[in-house]
This record gives C-alpha cells, structure tokens and sequence, in this order.
C-alpha cells in the first residue's frame, strides 16, 4: 500500500469513529429533540440537511446515526467471523469426512440468500435489533468460513507448520501461534468489505420495519420513515441514504487497499 | 379478532374546507348519483369537475390500497376494513344510512320490532338476485346469520354485531324474524355494515376456502378472479338491481366494466402510480399528497370511519395511571394540536370526542384536553411522583414513572407513529418515561393480551354509538379465551355499565341519546382516553375519474356511480 | 471425473443440503419458546382458535414423540408438501407456484441486464485513460454500495414521478419491468464489474497478452478474444451467488415496486409469522440456488473442461 493510501484510509477510519464515538464534535445538537412547528425544514444555514416529519435536524440524527448503524455493521461481521473462524479452523484441521459435514453445513448456510435468512431468523425471534445482528452475522458466516478454512488448508503444509510439527507441538498450539495469525491476514481485508455489507443488510431491515425502531437516528430506520415523505421532502431520504453509501464505499477502498477482492464476498 | 385491522390514513380534511366541500360535493353531485347518494352516507369530496362531466359506459377502473391484502374476500370471516372495502363493491346490506346519518333499509324494504323489543321483522325487496342466480329470499337472511354466528366461519366483527341474535325464523319468502336474547336498538346499524352483508345461501355451502375467493352477493360488481399479490378482479353485474329506485338510474349497471383491485403498500409508489396515471384511485392516501392534491389536479375523498375516534387509552387497572390524577397529568402534558396539525397537513382534524365525528350522539368536551405543563406537574407532585432521578424522570419510592406504548405498524400509520414519538418527548419534559415499542399485528395483540401496556390507540369501527358499550363496558374487560378484550382502558365503573345497557334497550331516541352523552362523560372526565381524530380514510384519484362519493354505512366508497373518461 | 458422477455428486449434495436446511428449520420451530402449535400459526397473539391449534397439532403430528415428528416432516418435504399457509389458508407449494415465475424471470433479467452493464463498462474501461478509468473504478464501486431500497425509491421519484418516462408499477405493456429490473442490475453490476476488471487486469498483462500486443493486435481486439474469457470466468463462477443476491433484493424490490413474487410472499409470510410459508420459501430458494450453482459449474466445465479446480 502505498503512503497516501495509507493516510487516506487511516483518516477515513478516524472520521468514521470520530463520527461514531463522540458525535458531538460534529453535531452538538440532541438528535432526539424535536421541533413540530420546524417540521420538513428544507436544507439550509439553519439545518444543513433539512429536517423531518418532527422537525429533528436531520444532519445532526446522519451524524450519530453513525454510532448505531456502525456498531450493527460491527456486531454482525464480528459475529459471522467469529463462527467463521471456529467453523472454518475446525474443517480445515478435522478429518475428511468432518470436513465434508462443515463444509455441506457451510453451504447450506450459504444456499440460503442472506436476506431471506434475516427473515427467516426475524420469523421465529420477532423484529429487533438483536435479531437483526444475528440475522446479519449468520448469514454471512458461510462466505468467511470458506476463507478461513482454505487459508488454513494451504498453511498446513507450509514449511512453518512443519517446522513447529517437527518440535513437536501440539495442534491447538501450532492453530494458535501459526495458522490463525497468518489466516487472519486476508481476512482482515475481507472484513472491511464485509462491514459495509453488514451496514447495508441492516439497513434493509430496519428499511422494512424489522430492525432499530424510530426514533433511533439508525440509517435504515430514518430511511424507512423518509421514503413515506418521499414526495415532499427528500432530503429526508436522500442523506441517511448517502451514508450508507459513504460508509460502503469507504470500506470497499480500505479493504481493496489492503488486498481484498470483492470476489471472496 | 378486533375489527380495524388496519386503519389507516387518518381524519378529516380542513375542517373548513372538508365541511364546505361536502355540501358542495353533495348538492353538485345529488342530481348524477341520485338516490344512492342519498340514501349512503355521502362523504366530503374534492376535485375533478365531477358535476359537469356526462356519465359514460365502459372501462376498468384500476384501484390501489395500501392495506394488506385480505386473505379471505368474504367479510362474514375475521372482519376488517380492507375487506369491507372490496366487498362493498360486491356484496350488500339489508340496512344502509342516508346522508344525514339516519339508519334506511337497502335491500330489506321494510323493518319493524316487536312491543317487547324481542322479535324484530324484517321484510325483503322482491326481485333481487344473487350474482350466482339465487333469489334473494328470508332464507338468505337466516342462513347468513347462522353463518356469522357458526364458530368454523371465525367471524369476530360480524359475530359481535348479531350478538343478541337467537334465531332467525322465516314467515314468508321475503319475511324473517330475528328473536333478540334482550331488546336491541342497535341492531339495524349493526345489519348495515359489510360485515354482516347478505350472501348468497348457494355460495355459502360451499367450502370457506372457495367461498374466500369468490364470495357471491347482489352488488353492482362481482368477483371474476382473484390473482393473489396482484390482483382482485371485478367485473360489472350486469343483472344489478339497485334496491331502491330512483329516476335516473332505475333499470342501471354500473357504468363501470369493472374494477381491477390492486394493493401497493408503499405509500410513494402508490401515489406515483396515481401521478402517472397508471391506477385510477388510490386509498390510505398520505396527508402531504392529500394537502397537495388539488394542486397537482386529483380529486379527493374523505369519508372518517364510523365507531371509535382514534384516541389513545390509558390502561387505568395497574400503576401508574391507576390514579387519575397521573393519567390527567399526561393528558395534559402532550401537545397533540401541534403535533397533529404538521404531521397530518391540516387533513385531520382534532378530536375530543370518543365518538366519530360522523356519529351524531357523539359528546365532545374541548376544556378536558387543554395542553397545560403547569397543571401537569402539580397534578404529579401531588401524585406522590415528587422526586426526579439522574434522566429527570420522575420517581416515586425510587420507582421511575415509567410507561409502555406498544403501537401496531398496522393500526398507526407513519404520521400517527411520529405524533407517538412527539408526545414520547413532549411527556418527558415532565418526568414522564415514555417506552414506544413498534410492533407487527401478532406480538401487538400479544403485548395487549399479557397486559403489557400502560397507553394503547386501538381504534374499532362499527356504526353507531353502541360501540362505546364494546369498548368500555366492565364485561369487555374479561379477555376471550384468546385473550383479546376491547376494553383496553379497563374501565370498570357499574354506573357507566348500566347506562351502556340502559342505551342498548331503550326504545326512546332522546332517552338514549341522553344515556350515551352521560356514558361519554364519565369515561372523558375519568380522563380513560384522549382522542386524537376520527378514523382516517382518505381517497385520492385521478382527474379522469367522475362520481366518486357514495359510501357504504361504515364509509367504504361504492363505486356504482362513478365512470371513466374515454 | 465422468459426467454422469459429476451429475451423481451434485445431485446427493444438493440433497444433504436441503436435509441441512429442512433440519434447522425443524429444530427451530421447537427451540421457540411456548407452544409449537401456537409458533405454527402464527405466535402468541395471533389468537388461533383453539380449532386451528388442534388441526396444527395434527398436522404436524405434534403428539407424537419428536423422532416421529421429524421423520414425518421429512417425508412430506420429500413429496413436496410444505402444508398449508396459515395466513392464506392455501397450500404453499401453490402460492409458491403462482409467485415464483414472476420472481424467476425477474431475478433472470435483472442478472442478464448486470452482465450485460458489467461487460459494457468493463469495455469502456480499457479505452478509458488513468484518470477515466480512476473516475469509473470509484462509480463502480459505489454502485455496488448503493442499497436496493433506497435506489428503487431515488428510480421512482426520478423517472416516475419527475419525468414521468416509466411507470412505478407494472401496467401491461411490460414497461412496468424497468424500473425493478434497474434497481437490481445496477449494484449487481457495480460488483461484476469490479471482478471482471480484477481478473481482466491480470489476464491482459499476462504473457499472452503482452505477446499479442507486441505482434500488433489493438487492444479492443485483445479484450474481445482474449481478455473477456479470462474476466468472464471468475465472474460466471459468481454467477449463483448473484442471483442469490437477487433474490435477497427480490424481497425490498417487490416490496417497493408492488410486484406479486416470492419476495413479497415471503415478507408479509414473516409479518404474519406464517411458518409453514415461510420454511417452503427457504427450502426453496435454497433449491433454486443449488440448481442454479450446478448449472453455472456445469458451463464452466463445458468453457473450460480441463477446469482449474476450485
């Protein structure tokens, strides 16, 4: 990666979490307080982006909207990563037939789409975000697991491996101290594309009345209460909007700067 | 179980402007739609030239609703408005009401109840025909009402309204009498909702899956198909007799070929569909497009449901709004003048009544919903709810005043959900904590079920004032065995429990309106509710459309009168 | 490997699949907490009479011990009985047959239009200079990021409302197919795009192509020949995720475009905890991906039957 690059995805990073951890920096207004006679405010001086249907400055609800829907992005890929790895570690290191059992496991999983698993999940638990992170991170696992457990195929017989096998350590430490480091690598750069997936799906659902409930300044759901105003104000979809794709499109440039094709999705 | 499964657009027009609009409406439009529009209940309508346009044969109207779409068409099942809609155009009552609110009959020609209030007769109109061929008869009657009343129908809505109802005997072919288990004077509004239309006796021995799909009546349409997910179709019948005469359109079919009946939740498509010409009529219209209507050249319909004003309840059987003075304290620390003039841009008007503003024994009182944060706080101060913690709730022996409002996605619509959100801000500026939890119909019911609400808005549509009996009768208090209730105020008070019966049997019209008004007092100044507005129910459409106005009792437009430019 | 164990191999891998997906379902309904006949129909609250608890019960054997449960479960999936919706009180395998052409010939020319997008940028690309083909890189990429359900709404208010150049909902004349098909190609083609361009970079500075430049062949000529095949390959791999994709976006496209498919049955199935709906829809699409898979390896071994394998 070449220097700029480099600054270029450290300050995109850092504005991301500047916007999610300390919002206020940004946008010192209360992204809950509401206005009614300043109801459907166009963009202007006094709200940059308008406001909505309760007059809520809508710049100050994208802003800390960053906070929520990152963090869901977050949970969901932590979550699909988290049992990719132990899916993904356990099939490349079993025997055979284990292996064959994850991997039709693993494309079960993956036969189902992803927002059709979300649903799925959504109709037993009932909509919520928990059920929503869930959703998100299941559905995504399969894809990751895959990853995971070709890189550790291919490590398994590096000279490393051998090496660490011929002193005669064990495999839960030859996994720990070699295979896993080495698989994460990769797998890094598949995270921040996956991030900005995870956003997206998530978004989707709230979109359809299944995630963050309103009033929470989350992407999705602000977009789910714009499109009802859709003909009269605009800007009430068009700027939560613009942040998902803000932050997607961030995550695709780091992860492709780090290495990632968007092929391993 | 409960009736308006999904409400949803809310009230009146400017109220000014909706109140001229329907005169106009109605004295442009009496000549062309003639005696149905007189003997509906006509509603306010705006828009297109409609008085100048000459009536025209032919065409298919193409119809958007928002609501979900039924899974059975036949309305004896279950029983919710987007079935009343769709069926009016198919199936019809035996009573009907004029424009003045009055109860007429429609396809009966005559009624009359026994001294006692027992026995009420019921004689039909000779040469009506089901669309399938059968004759309407006083068989048709029994077996309708046994059909409402059989558990395997599952009819909730109907089957409430023929409650009374013992039996039904037939005198002669046209003549039936239905013997009352106590004296009914809301029986006949009962018979006039879709709910309790008639049916062909033929079409209904058939089995409920079928009878779903293609339910058989004497309307001005008939089922021809139904295409789930895209379309009900419904073709003109042409065998049509109205029930009662007039001049201009004795012998007539609707001018209509037929309606294709389409449903189109997302409110932005729906509307750019209407734009673009694509459907001809769209319902559960948004309040921005309805207020910008006249502009970008539609007509529109507003036709407040009958029954319940939308309000919000205030379950006063446990904490905290078991004390009246905290229920008085939240009423009055919510803003909802504000909140529903911006959100419903003047379409809604203001209620204060439990009653819809289309029932005439509704009482209003103004001065109980003043808006005084002041008043509110003393009201809670002396409510023993003095102290504040770290958020600035109030608390009481180190509880929080902390309430639960689960709303249904399906009963409040987007502009009712954010004046929810409002007054959740609005009662936290006096120590109120506010819990909103938006929910899918099943975990609403749910939630209501298990007693999980402190503030509920659960409007119930059903003509006539009988309705607050369903709705704040002690009796209704007691859940089903599927755990639904309809009083979600809880309240419990015998003198309010006598009246509401006393009302139900009286034969005297002043007696029972004076009956209805101290019932209505006793829930308001008990502060158990504060309305909001009627029922909304509002419809857009193009400018190509004409005669568009009559509704049934409980205002679901009929379109027998209303045509195409060619 | 022979053909005929390819097809053997694939068909009893589909198989243990579905059985995957058939179990999990079948496990969840039980882990819900509370009564699986209630789950069935629709939850608590759902007010099932006492009647439907008791047909859901039988339906379902409830009163059986779990084994015969599943087993009997099974063998109604295996004769493709999914039972019966409880919302719309019609067999499932029926609802699903009225919906799914829609969905399926949708989902197909939202694919075809991709590809067909993907390939033209793909081309303009290698005309493009650095700073064009910097500027299409980024457009690609945010058209990949962009969500369905916002880009159908921005589609509709652009050409339906403002314009008034395509209609919002299908009205007959075919027209009504645009507006979807486009709000379900374009991000698929952002990402096709992005893959093609990926593998089209190496394939055009390979040894071959290099060769070819120095005897003289343009460019253009060597994409056509040479470079499409190398950039279409990975991408045709892709091609049952893609409509895996699709078919997620089916959901939030029929919703907002009110189009009658699986998607939107599927939607209101989970709005009403429709179960038995809900567990046919999966299975099915589970189904179709798997279908859709093979096939795409199929070609993939007909294009390149020495096949790297993957």
């Amino acid at each position: 990666m070449s220097r700029t690059a480099k600054i270029c995805c450290l300050l995109v990073i850092g504005l991301w979490l500047l916007m999610a951890l300390a919002p206020s920096v940004l946008a010192p207004g209360d992204p809950l307080a509401i206005n009614p006679t300043q109801a459907f405010a166009k963009p202007g001086l006094a709200h940059f982006f308008g406001t909505d249907e309760s007059g809520r400055d809508i710049y100050t609800r994208v802003i800390h909207g960053a906070g929520d829907s990152l963090a869901i992005g977050l949970a969901a890929t932590a979550l699909g990563m988290g049992l990719a790895i132990v899916l993904g570690t356990i099939a490349a290191l079993s025997p055979r037939w284990l292996d064959e059992i994850i991997l039709r496991i693993l494309e079960a999983l993956y036969a189902i789409p992803s927002l059709l698993m979300a649903l799925l999940i959504i109709a037993f638990t009932g909509p919520g975000v928990g059920p929503a992170i869930v959703a998100v991170g299941l559905s995504t696992a399969p894809g990751y697991a895959r990853l995971v457990r070709s890189q550790i195929r291919s490590l398994k017989n590096s000279e490393m491996l051998e090496a660490a096998t011929v002193l005669g350590r064990g495999t839960w430490r030859k996994s720990r101290n070699h295979l896993i480091p080495n698989a994460l690598k990769p797998l890094l750069a598949l995270v921040t594309l996956g991030i900005g997936q995870a956003v997206i799906w998530a978004a989707a659902l709230s979109f359809l009345g299944l995630g963050t409930p309103p009033p929470a300044p989350e992407w999705g759901a602000m977009l789910s209460a714009g499109r009802t105003y859709l003909h009269l104000a605009w800007w009430m979809s068009l700027f939560p909007g613009l942040a998902i794709v803000a932050v997607a499109v961030s995550a695709t440039l780091i992860g492709r700067a780090l290495g990632g094709k968007v092929k391993s999705l | 179980m409960v009736i308006p499964l999904a409400h949803r657009g809310k009230s009146l027009l400017m109220q000014r402007n909706s109140r001229s609009s329907r005169i106009l409406a109605g004295a442009f439009a009496l000549p062309l739609i003639g005696a149905l529009l007189a003997s509906c209940s006509s509603a306010g309508s705006t828009g297109s030239s409609t008085q100048d346009a000459k009536p025209v044969t032919g065409g298919t109207m193409v119809y958007a609703s928002g609501d979900a779409e039924p899974s059975c068409l036949d309305p004896h099942v279950g029983g919710n408005y987007p079935q009343a809609l769709v069926a009016s155009q198919f199936l019809e009552s035996l009573f009907t009401k004029d424009s003045e609110g009055k109860i007429i009959p429609w396809l009966a020609e005559k009624t009359e109840v026994s001294e006692d209030g027992l026995t009420r007769t019921i004689t039909l109109h000779d040469g009506i025909k089901f669309t399938d061929g059968t004759k309407l008869t006083a068989e048709a009657i029994k077996k309708n009402i046994e059909h409402l009343k059989d558990p395997n129908t599952a009819s909730s809505t109907g089957y409430l309204a023929v409650g009374k109802v013992v039996r039904v005997e037939v005198k002669d072919e046209l003549t039936a009498t239905l013997k009352l288990s106590s004296p009914d004077n809301a029986l006949l509004e009962s018979l006039s909702m879709p709910w309790t239309a008639i049916e062909s006796p033929k079409a209904l021995e058939r089995d409920q899956a079928t009878n779903c799909t293609s339910p058989v009546g004497t309307g001005p349409f008939k089922v021809a198909s139904w295409e789930h997910q895209k379309a009900v179709n419904l073709v003109r019948n042409d065998d049509y007799v109205l029930p009662v005469p007039n001049d201009q359109r004795a012998n007539s079919t609707s001018y209509l070929d037929g309606i294709t009946w389409r449903f189109i939740p997302e409110a932005a498509t729906r509307y750019a569909a209407l734009q673009s010409g694509e459907v001809d009529v769209i319902d559960n219209a948004q309040p921005d497009t309805i207020a910008s209507a006249a502009d970008a050249g539609l007509g529109h319909l507003d036709a407040p449901r009958p029954g319940s004003a939308n309000r919000i309840e205030l379950n006063s059987s446990k904490a905290p709004f078991n004390d009246q003075k905290v229920r008085e304290a939240f009423i009055r620390a919510v803003d909802a003048n504000t909140g529903v003039g911006a959100l419903f841009f003047g379409t809604a008007k203001r209620s204060y009544s439990l009653l819809s503003s289309v029932e005439p024994l509704g009482y209003s009182d103004e001065a109980l919903f003043g808006t005084d944060t002041a008043k509110a706080n003393t009201l809670l101060d002396e409510a023993g709810w003095s102290e504040r913690d770290a958020q600035g709730y109030r608390t009481k022996n180190g509880k929080r005043l902390s309430v639960r409002f689960p709303v249904s996605t399906n009963q409040s619509v987007p502009a009712e959900q954010s004046l929810f959100e409002q007054f959740q801000a609005q009662a936290k500026a006096v120590g109120f904590e506010v819990k909103i939890d938006l929910l899918d119909l099943s975990s609403w019911y749910g939630a209501l079920a298990k007693h999980e609400y402190n503030l509920v808005s659960a409007p119930y549509t059903k003509v006539g004032p009988s309705v607050l009996r369903v709705l704040y009768h002690s009796d209704s208090t007691v859940p089903a065995p599927s755990g639904y209730f309809a009083n979600n105020a809880q309240v419990k008070n015998d003198k309010l429990d006598k009246l509401l019966v006393q009302a139900e049997e009286t034969e005297d019209e002043a007696q029972r309106a004076s009956l209805y008004e101290q019932a209505q007092k006793i829930v308001l100044e008990g502060y158990y509710v504060l309305p909001l507005y009627d029922q909304q129910n509002h419809f857009l459409y193009g400018k190509n459309v004409h005669g568009v106005g009559a509704t049934t009792a409980v205002s679901s437009p009929i379109y027998f009168d209303t045509f195409l430019d060619q | 490997m022979n053909t005929l164990a390819w097809v053997g191999r694939k068909v009893g891998g589909a198989l243990v699949v579905l059985w995957l997906v058939a179990s999990a379902i079948f496990i969840a309904i039980r882990l819900i907490p509370g009564d699986p006949a209630e789950a069935i129909m629709g939850g608590p609250g759902s007010q099932a009479s006492a009647q439907a608890l008791a047909a859901a019960r039988a339906e379902y054997a409830l009163d059986q011990p779990v084994i015969t449960q599943y087993l009997l479960y099974l063998g109604k999936l295996a004769t493709f009985d999914f039972g019966t919706s409880y919302s719309l009180k019609q067999p499932v395998t029926q609802v699903m047959g009225e919906v799914l052409p829609n969905t399926l010939w949708l989902s197909l020319m939202a694919l075809a239009a991709a590809w067909l997008l993907a390939l033209c940028f793909s081309a303009l690309a290698m005309r493009a200079g650095r700073i064009g083909s910097q500027v299409g890189n980024l457009l690609e990429i945010i058209a990949a990021a962009v969500p369905h359900f916002w880009l159908g709404a921005v589609l509709i208010m652009l050409f339906s409302s403002a314009l008034g150049w395509l209609p919002a909902v299908d009205n007959g004349t075919g027209h009504g197919l645009v507006l979807p098909i486009l709000t379900l190609a374009l991000p698929l083609a952002g990402f096709l795009t992005q893959l093609m361009r990926d593998s089209l970079s190496e394939a055009m500075g390979s040894q071959f192509a290099l060769a070819a430049r120095a005897r003289g062949e343009s460019r253009l000529k060597l994409f056509w020949r040479h470079g499409l095949r190398h950039a279409a390959l990975p991408a045709l791999s892709l091609t049952g995720w893609a409509f895996s994709s699709l078919l997620s976006g089916a959901v939030v496209v029929e919703a907002i475009f009110a189009r009658p498919g699986l998607g939107r049955s599927l939607l209101s199935a989970v709005l009403a905890r429709d179960i038995p709906m809900v567990t046919g829809i999966a299975l099915f699409s589970a189904l179709v991906y798997i279908v859709v898979m093979a096939i795409s390896e199929g070609i993939e071994r007909m294009i390149n039957p020495a096949g790297e394998s993957r």
